[in-house]
């Protein structure tokens, strides 16, 4: 035992160190944004990183930097939390560096909030409070832990906490993020950091808070391979980070936000893939509790069903630029197809492909790449592989419809419930936005808030907590947590003291062409304010230093020590430094929080209130509803500092982006769900009615 | 007036002889006479009859007349309302006598079963005494005859007695430790009960290979012709005493299965699908079959050495206890202090291996480096002294395909990985050189290729489970498959058809059962469980009952699958579904007695008819009926079995 706490004890002093040095660094970051992002990208190729940073809009930047932003404080507040539980310090600490956390949405939340500074001990408060339950979600949180191996000894418990959460910091430092470019409909783009413990779920939302569009369940996340010409949208529980790590440096591959109708299309139409026989009127006739009927059957039993496919497909065959015709059939193990001259009984089918190492992708214009019989093609292959291979099935319909089928069929077979579950999460996700729209719709202009804030504190989103950032390419641990101060607050923060700050530009990096790029979180930071924490802001001083220090930790495992980090400029540490100016007590908090799940009320002159309505939300501490939607954008108005200019012009711009809203979908289908009961009766009633004629006839 | 009238039918009334056969005087006693008139009511009889005979408990008796095959239960009504008279024959017997029953997993119980209610009161008694939940989706059927050879006539089965039952306990059985209490009395009875709740090893390969297998739809059907009928008396369908009977599951729509209560559930419903895998009932791939075959032996070899499961004092709460104590220990494993050291203090593996790497275009072969498995990555070096530079290559396994190709004959352990990269996939053979080498370089690919690295908990039992595997294929090939010598090895034979048993031999079966089990080797026996059966779920023919059947208008014999959700019509001639009709767009449903027809209306003006050629009208009705009568039931009412509803919908008029 008494090992173990030397070790840790070593653990922590080198971590201090690390920040230590890694602050120092921090002072130059400004001037060569660029320079800092080449260093980061590097990690995951890119091929002009100057044009990559041009393209980026100020918004995104402004974006990103909130994300970052939010990441630190959250880093921080956790690792304040986390210290408090290791050395029996007082809370004390605790709650000042709570105040700190500013939060660094600055450009592009011009928050009205002058104020600012006056750390309102209400508000840090509840910053507080938000941000630390988002951090015990993404990561065990050490101390609170304790309680559960009630059964061990209390001092043994006691160190194997302390371990566990020096570990637990270690390994938090492994964390990757990714900053990644995502594509709209429009043209334009969003980028957004994305924590390699992301689901595409969580991305999405965040998504959805970037462009304020209506989070009808079609809207997905899907990649494209450029080289392959392929197409595949991602599974909502699917980790966002792992298929964009296996792109290739070189790669022109994206990522795309867009409406994917085929996403959830069984779910909405069950008969057309589980009846696909019968003709189209009865498929188009097909009333509402016959379709809950098929969904119970097939999704909600012991099993899920996979429809029964079976057809002539077109299969390239290896190699060759020919395709020739099998007989497949689709079955809950795999694809299969008849060899020539055998029956279709199970026995003696041929497996073509088991899915658990494929994702199945849609092909395009394969009719002129592949020489393909139609352009309805898909292709099973390893997410690994992004070129040419012989290992690549590739497979050509006769029609778009079946095409859909087959694509559909795939993934039930792959994801099972999963699906499922995503679509009623989806649905839910879609009908309370609904609600919240229309009732807010009035006083939605004002709402612009900048979306990111609410982000931040919303626990679900990952970026929030995701406490330490780090690093860069590959594993940077480079900085894992500047210290900046908790949370959110982010608004309070006030922007306009961004500017002020040491660190004008805001090196968001940019997406390059890839749109994928490592970051060290680190740089953020550096770029936010280099200035000295402590001059800043005299309050958060005291607590934000010791904890962030630890930050970079550094046994030697995990750490692959990457040469990029060590360039790495940006010291995380000043942005803990931070000033901390929670402004948000000034803010009007308009709609108090009162944890209301609804929407919050107008607040009021148009700039400022929106964002705080959220806020109240996550710091109320109300965590089922889902984030509000942030609805508009407007909000650039405020006029806080002198960059306000520029970044609302900026904002502006992008806003157009913003989908259509439509709300009516998602509540439909949130109502079509609701409906199984009165099926049922329905159903009963019919049989009774039956079973009376019968009973006459006989 | 009532007066008067009793007064006059007093008067009218001759008295007559009424003879009863007491059962238990035994069967040369003369039957009882009772002087009664036509008023006399029922249980006015019963009373005579008592008092006529020694003491005895006469409770669960009841009089049962022979010439209408008709139990007399209603002791209120007179003689004359039953329309008896002097030449009836009347027995007074016990309702419930004991019945051989055949339970699916191969075992045979001997219990004491009501033959006086309907069947389908019958089989809740039953299931009530077997504490199996649900039991409208079992039935009875009587039993295929089996061909016994002369030989095999000695081998008397065993039979586990249940007929000391008390009927009190099973009408309202208590629970103690979350099974019946009638489990606990002894260790005969604990016996049973474990016999009930743990799966069976598997059976030998002949054991399998002797048994009756259907080869065609046809065959299939057949079985269905035998399901007694739910709504008459076992006595009234010509069971007796010490019949055989089969229980099975035979609606296929299993509701709310619950692992904690459903111990006996679970493990009958494992038995029935893995002998419906082994004797082809159900068709499959091969690679479904190999899975199958993977999940038995992981289940048979999981049920063995969770003696918590079997632990005869307190099975269910042992379950219950163990699967918590399990949870507790992933738990901890995966996130304590100590795993997480380990992960820092990374362990690797390091040694000489052969790699061969087919794709590039040498012939050199094999080629010997030493190999550092770390992480998720394998790095080689021309040798150990050079292990500290740079590795001629890193691999990291993450997301990759392995494959095993063991025979341990031949002295081969080879780990053949399917890498995947941006350009496709590499292939890459690493050569250990005995099993041990190859059990933990193997249980690292693995792990691997899940993304988990060596520190994962699960690294041990990996191995472990690998080198048992390969014991299993060493024990066969020692002994030259002359006899399955000891119990502690498994047959692949028995885990698969036995149109397996001659496609493969042994030692090129287990590699490909190997290859399926790494992806199972980890569950839980529940889990396990669960496993088998949703995969059998999911097959496309799963729960279709057979029946030969003529269409109306038809010259040819079809065949109608009765699915859970659905009917489909069968080309013999094709072997295809023609056609398929959902329930829940049936209208109505008839039954013509008289020319054994069945007609079924469907939305849209769809009529079909036809008539049985298999089984009986009665069977296919309450086939149908008692589906629909499945999917009524819901969450509110999961409690109460509503027995009338279900003979409306099976029995057709015939019963009401």
């Amino acid at each position: 035992m008494d090992d173990i706490d030397a070790m840790f004890s070593d653990l922590l002093g080198e971590m201090d160190l690390l920040t230590q040095s890694l602050g120092e660094n921090t002072e130059p970051p400004h001037p060569s944004l660029p320079s800092t992002d080449k260093e980061v990208n590097f990690s995951i190729g890119f091929t002009d990183l100057n044009e990559s940073l041009n393209e980026l809009e100020d918004n995104d930047l402004d974006a990103l930097m909130n994300d970052l932003m939010a990441d630190l404080n959250a880093s921080e507040e956790k690792l304040a939390a986390e210290i408090e539980g290791l050395k029996p310090t007082p809370k004390a600490d605790l709650p000042q560096s709570a105040p700190t956390a500013p939060k660094g949405p600055s450009p592009s939340l011009p928050h009205p909030t002058p104020s600012l500074p006056s750390p309102a001990s209400p508000e840090s408060g509840s910053s507080r409070t938000v941000t630390s339950p988002a951090s015990s979600a993404t990561s065990p949180l050490p101390p609170p832990q304790s309680s559960k191996p009630s059964m061990e000894e209390i001092e043994a418990q006691v160190k194997a906490d302390k371990i566990k959460l020096a570990l637990e910091k270690l390994k938090e430092a492994k964390v990757k993020k990714l900053v990644v470019k995502v594509m709209l409909n429009d043209g334009s783009s969003k980028t957004l950091m994305v924590d390699e413990r992301q689901n595409v779920r969580e991305v999405l939302e965040n998504m959805f808070e970037k462009t304020h569009c209506d989070c009808n369940v079609n809207w997905s996340l899907c990649e494209t391979n450029h080289e392959l010409q392929l197409e595949r949208l991602f599974e909502d529980h699917e980790n966002m980070v792992e298929p964009l790590l296996a792109w290739t440096r070189d790669s022109e591959n994206q990522v795309l936000f867009k409406e994917m109708p085929e996403k959830y299309e069984v779910f909405k139409n069950p008969q057309n893939f589980y009846l696909w026989k019968k003709d189209r009127k009865t498929l188009k006739d097909m009333k509402d509790k016959d379709k809950e009927i098929l969904i119970k059957e097939n999704f909600c039993g012991t099993s899920i069903i996979v429809p029964d496919l079976e057809g002539v497909l077109h299969l390239k065959e290896d190699g060759k630029k020919s395709w020739k015709q099998r007989l497949f059939q689709l079955r809950a193990s795999g694809i299969y197809y008849v060899p020539k001259g055998k029956t279709k009984s199970s026995r003696d089918l041929v497996c073509f492909v088991q899915f658990d190492n494929v994702n199945v992708y849609y092909g395009q214009d394969f009719k002129s790449k592949y020489k393909a019989p139609t352009d309805f093609c898909f292709v099973l292959k390893h997410p690994q592989i992004q070129k040419e291979s012989q290992y690549i099935k590739y497979l050509c319909c006769d029609d778009a419809r079946t095409m859909k089928l087959w694509v559909t069929g795939i993934r039930i077979a792959k994801y099972g419930a999963a699906l499922y579950e995503n679509f009623k999460a989806s649905e839910k996700k879609a009908a309370v936005n609904a609600m919240f729209s229309n009732r807010n719709s009035p006083s939605s202009s004002s709402q612009s808030t900048p979306s990111p804030t609410i982000k931040a504190k919303s626990p679900s989103q990952a970026n929030g907590h995701a406490p330490q950032p780090s690093g860069g390419t590959i594993t940077q641990d480079l900085g894992d947590i500047p210290p900046p101060p908790p949370p959110p607050s982010d608004h309070t923060f006030s922007h306009p003291p961004p500017g002020s700050g040491s660190s004008p530009p805001p090196p968001p990096p940019l997406a390059a062409k890839n749109s994928i790029k490592l970051h060290p979180k680190h740089r953020q930071p550096a770029s936010r304010s280099p200035a000295s924490p402590a001059s800043l802001d005299p309050l958060p001083s005291p607590p934000p230093p010791p904890p962030t220090e630890d930050s970079s930790d550094a046994p030697p495992d995990f750490l692959p020590p990457p040469p990029p980090a060590a360039n790495f400029p940006p010291p995380p540490p000043s942005a803990a430094c931070f000033p901390p100016p929670p402004p948000l007590s000034s803010m009007p908090l308009p709609p108090p929080p009162a944890a209301l799940d609804l929407p919050p009320p107008p607040p009021d002159p148009s700039f400022l209130p929106p964002p705080l309505p959220p806020q109240a939300f996550t710091g109320a501490g109300a965590p089922p509803p889902p984030p509000p939607p942030p609805p508009t954008a407007a909000p650039p108005p405020l006029g806080a500092g002198p960059k306000l200019a520029v970044r609302s012009s900026g904002s502006l711009k992008k806003t157009p982006p913003v989908p259509p809203k439509r709300t009516t979908p998602s509540l439909q289908g949130a109502g079509g769900g609701g409906g199984e009961g009165g099926g049922d009766g329905d159903f009963m009633s019919e049989l009774m009615l039956a079973m009376r004629k019968k009973r006459g006839n006989v | 007036v009532k007066l008067i009238q009793s007064a006059c039918s007093c008067f009218r009334m001759a008295v007559w002889d009424l003879s009863v056969t007491v059962e238990d005087l035994g069967a040369d006693a003369p039957p009882v006479t009772l002087s009664v008139t036509s008023d006399l009511h029922v249980g006015g009889v019963i009373l005579k009859l008592v008092q006529k005979t020694r003491e005895f408990d006469w409770s669960d008796h009841a009089l049962w007349w022979e010439q209408k095959q008709k139990w007399l239960l209603r002791t209120a009504w007179a003689l004359e309302k039953y329309g008896i008279h002097a030449d009836a024959r009347l027995v007074f017997m016990p309702q419930h006598k004991p019945l051989k029953l055949g339970l699916p997993n191969g075992k045979t119980v001997q219990l004491r079963a009501s033959f006086s209610s309907p069947v389908f009161q019958t089989v809740i008694g039953i299931c009530r005494m077997l504490n199996i939940r649900h039991p409208e989706e079992l039935s009875l059927l009587r039993p295929v005859e089996e061909k016994r050879k002369k030989k095999d006539k000695d081998i008397t089965e065993e039979l586990y007695d249940l007929t000391g039952v008390p009927l009190s306990s099973v009408s309202r059985p208590s629970m103690y430790n979350g099974m019946p209490a009638h489990f606990v009395d002894s260790a005969e009875m604990e016996a049973v009960y474990k016999m009930l709740s743990v799966t069976q090893p598997p059976p030998a390969p002949e054991v399998v290979a002797k048994q009756y297998r259907p080869a065609s739809v046809v065959d299939k059907a057949h079985i269905n012709g035998r399901w007694l009928d739910s709504s008459r008396s076992l006595l009234q369908q010509g069971i007796q005493e010490n019949d055989r009977l089969w229980l099975r599951f035979k609606y296929h729509a299993f509701y709310d299965i619950e692992p904690k209560y459903d111990v006996v559930r679970l493990t009958q419903l494992y038995e029935q699908a893995r002998w419906a895998i082994l004797l082809e009932d159900i068709d499959c791939t091969e690679e479904e079959m190999m899975l199958f075959g993977a999940l038995q032996y992981h289940i048979s070899k999981v049920a063995q050495s969770e003696p918590q499961l079997l632990a005869s004092t307190a099975a269910m709460d042992d379950l219950e206890s163990a699967l918590q104590s399990l949870e507790v220990k992933l738990e901890g494993e995966s996130s304590s202090a100590s795993e997480m050291l380990d992960n820092m203090t990374a362990p690797e593996l390091n040694d000489y291996l052969k790699i061969f790497r087919p794709k590039r275009l040498t012939l050199k072969g094999y080629k010997l480096y030493w190999v550092k498995f770390q992480d998720t990555s394998i790095s080689y070096f021309k040798s150990k002294e050079e292990s500290f530079g740079e590795p001629i290559q890193q691999i990291n396994l993450k997301g990759c395909e392995v494959a095993p190709d063991v025979n341990i004959a031949a002295n081969k352990f080879l780990i053949r990985l399917l890498i995947p990269s941006p350009e496709g996939m590499n292939e890459v053979y690493l050569r250990c050189e005995d099993e041990e080498q190859y059990a933990q370089w193997m249980a690292a690919c693995r792990l691997a290729s899940k993304g988990k690295s060596l520190a994962d908990s699960s690294y041990q039992s990996e191995i472990q489970s690998i080198s048992s595997f390969l014991a299993m294929q060493k024990t066969k090939s020692g002994s030259h498959g002359k006899t399955p010598a000891a119990d502690e090895s498994i047959n692949t034979h028995s885990l698969v058809s036995p149109r397996y048993h001659k496609k493969y031999k042994a030692k090129q079966l287990t590699p490909r059962i190997l290859d399926a089990y790494q992806n199972v080797s980890l569950l839980t026996l529940t889990d396990a469980i669960m496993r088998f059966l949703q995969i059998w779920q999911s097959l496309p023919d799963f729960g279709l009952a057979y029946v030969v059947v003529r269409f109306k208008g038809s010259r040819k014999d079809e065949v109608l699958g009765i699915a859970p959700n659905k009917l489909i019509r069968i080309d013999l001639g094709v072997g295809d579904v023609v056609k398929t009709w959902r329930y829940n767009n049936m209208k109505q449903w008839n039954v013509n007695w008289d020319i054994k027809q069945m007609a079924i209306e469907f939305e849209g003006n769809i009529n079909i008819a036809f008539s049985c050629v298999t089984a009986e009208c009665r069977i296919v009705h309450e086939f149908i009926g008692g589906y629909i009568f499945m999917s009524t039931r819901n969450r509110e009412n999961s409690n109460t079995l509503n027995e009338e509803l279900f003979h409306k919908l099976t029995g057709g008029h015939e019963a009401l």
